[in-house]
């Protein structure tokens, strides 16, 4: 792995936008734009964790 | 090595040992999520007394069930319409509709989430990128937007990459050159057969030479034709420009593709798919290289309707070598060089269409199109293969065929009738194309 990437790091952050994602979604009830968008951060989100922490969470596992 | 070679540098040149974990891990994840939301998957596995508890090592995924495509056909019979029982998502929450093309029969229905869309234009990003996609490229999509996955994803993943996508959709292929020569387009994407048919009608009806155009990179979908290697050097002979493959299909998603070094083969995207080969004469799985099975993968990412050791029917082989590229992603050697279902006897020999493909198109003087036709005379099987010399070439009729009948003997072990036609008079494919007819049982 290049040096200069730190995994754990990214994945602190990610998981960041994923809880502030939720819970911006759990708020908007009535409030579709805000609903439709962040269920597009939350996709986009998880391309994020395919991507970093699934293999951060391997490590943590092993 | 330059680090803006890998879409993902972490994943890409992950040791093999940490990439089988890493899929062993997803699987399980996967398994337990169709087990726990899908009636079909919970049924298949009940059947065989298979439960999330029980896939405990890597080996044991090999105990778990294939899912043929005549299942799927099935499965969509069922509740809820069009998808059927596999669907592991409230209905609601499916964006995407695409279907197959059902070349092998029925159309089978794939419904896909939000999520899994940006996970198709995933996979097409990690193909693109190692393929020198960058953001500024102006890529030309030349297909028709409609149901069938083709190029979709890779017109979201071009977008996701920063490139500048220009969709060629209802134009015809004249408008289709026209538009690349004025917006000096530098990459685009079709099939095989489109994308000689495209050069065929820029050089011979419009007068232009599409590789005075400034197309560099061309990626292909949808047929053997770039692995084959006389196929490949046609295109890129053709277009003065790179053509790489890439495999796919809308059940499974994109899962493997050729990189800038064109190592003679396709990686296998192996942090997003577990791929196994599989005997097809004793059901063993083939982790060496060098042996021939059929492909039975899992798609590890996909939630909507999950493909679980999906029996692909692709005939594959593992690659001995690495890929001077530094993706440990495995590659399968040739890429896909046959299907199951096409590979067939004739007169007791196997034979693979694709390697009268790459005979047809390394000789020089004969046109890019050819048909071949299995009929029977009597009880004994006959082989017609049809081609055409291009024009101003028909002084070398003798000689071409003496070396066609030459190649064809060495490449395929079998004599086959020749039948040299009119230039242009044997059908055009725009999409995927049929070349290759049996008619041994059509009576």
């Amino acid at each position: 792995m290049p040096p200069e990437i730190d995994m754990e790091a990214m994945n602190e952050k990610i998981q960041a936008i994923k809880k502030n994602a939720a819970e911006l979604n759990r708020m908007a009830d009535h409030f579709p734009a805000v609903v439709r968008n962040t269920a597009r951060i939350l996709s986009s989100t998880k391309m994020l964790e395919i991507n970093v922490s699934d293999l951060v969470n391997l490590e943590v596992e092993r | 090595m330059n680090e803006q070679t890998f879409w993902n540098p972490v994943l890409e040149t992950l040791s093999h040992e940490r990439l089988r974990a890493l899929q062993f891990k997803k699987f399980k994840r996967l398994f337990r999520w169709a087990y726990e939301h899908s009636r079909f998957h919970r049924g298949l596995y009940d059947q065989s007394g298979m439960t999330p508890e029980d896939i405990r090592s890597f080996e044991d995924i090999q105990h778990v069930p294939k899912v043929e495509k005549s299942m799927m056909r099935d499965i969509q019979r069922k509740d809820p319409f069009p998808y059927g029982d596999a669907l592991c998502v409230p209905l609601h929450e499916v964006t995407e509709f695409r279907q197959t093309s059902g070349t092998t029969g029925q159309p089978v229905y794939q419904p896909d989430t939000w999520t899994d869309w940006e996970w198709w234009a995933e996979c097409w990003s990690y193909i693109l990128w190692s393929q020198g996609y960058r953001p500024t490229d102006r890529v030309f999509l030349p297909f028709g937007y409609n149901v069938f996955v083709a190029f979709w994803a890779g017109h979201y993943a071009c977008e996701k990459i920063g490139c500048e996508v220009v969709p060629g959709g209802v134009l015809d292929t004249q408008a289709r050159i026209l538009k690349i020569q004025e917006l000096k387009a530098t990459a685009m994407m079709a099939t095989p057969t489109y994308i000689l048919g495209m050069a065929a009608t820029a050089r011979e009806k419009m007068g232009i030479d599409p590789s005075e155009l400034t197309i560099d990179k061309i990626t292909c979908a949808g047929e053997p034709g770039a692995g084959i290697p006389s196929t490949k050097k046609r295109m890129e002979e053709a277009w003065g420009a790179k053509v790489y493959d890439h495999a796919g299909a809308t059940e499974i998603g994109a899962w493997s593709y050729e990189c800038e070094n064109q190592p003679g083969g396709m990686h296998v995207n192996e942090a997003l798919f577990l791929v196994e080969i599989e005997d097809v004469a004793t059901g063993e799985i083939i982790d060496e290289p060098g042996k021939r099975g059929k492909m039975i993968i899992t798609a590890l990412d996909r939630s909507a309707q999950p493909c679980i050791r999906f029996d692909s029917k692709d005939i594959i082989e593992w690659d001995r070598r690495p890929c001077s590229c530094g993706r440990t992603f495995r590659l399968i050697k040739g890429g896909v060089v046959g299907r199951a279902d096409d590979i067939t006897k004739v007169k007791g020999v196997l034979l693979a269409p694709s390697a009268i493909e790459e005979v047809v198109r390394s000789i020089e003087g004969l046109g890019d199109e050819y048909e071949v036709v299995v009929d029977k005379r009597g009880d004994v099987d006959r082989i017609t293969l049809k081609v055409e010399i291009i024009p101003g070439r028909q002084d070398m009729r003798s000689a071409i065929e003496a070396q066609l009948r030459d190649q064809l003997r060495l490449k395929t072990n079998l004599g086959y009738q020749l039948e040299f036609h009119e230039y242009e008079t044997l059908p055009r494919y725009d999409v995927k194309a049929k070349r290759f007819k049996d008619l041994r049982n059509a009576h």
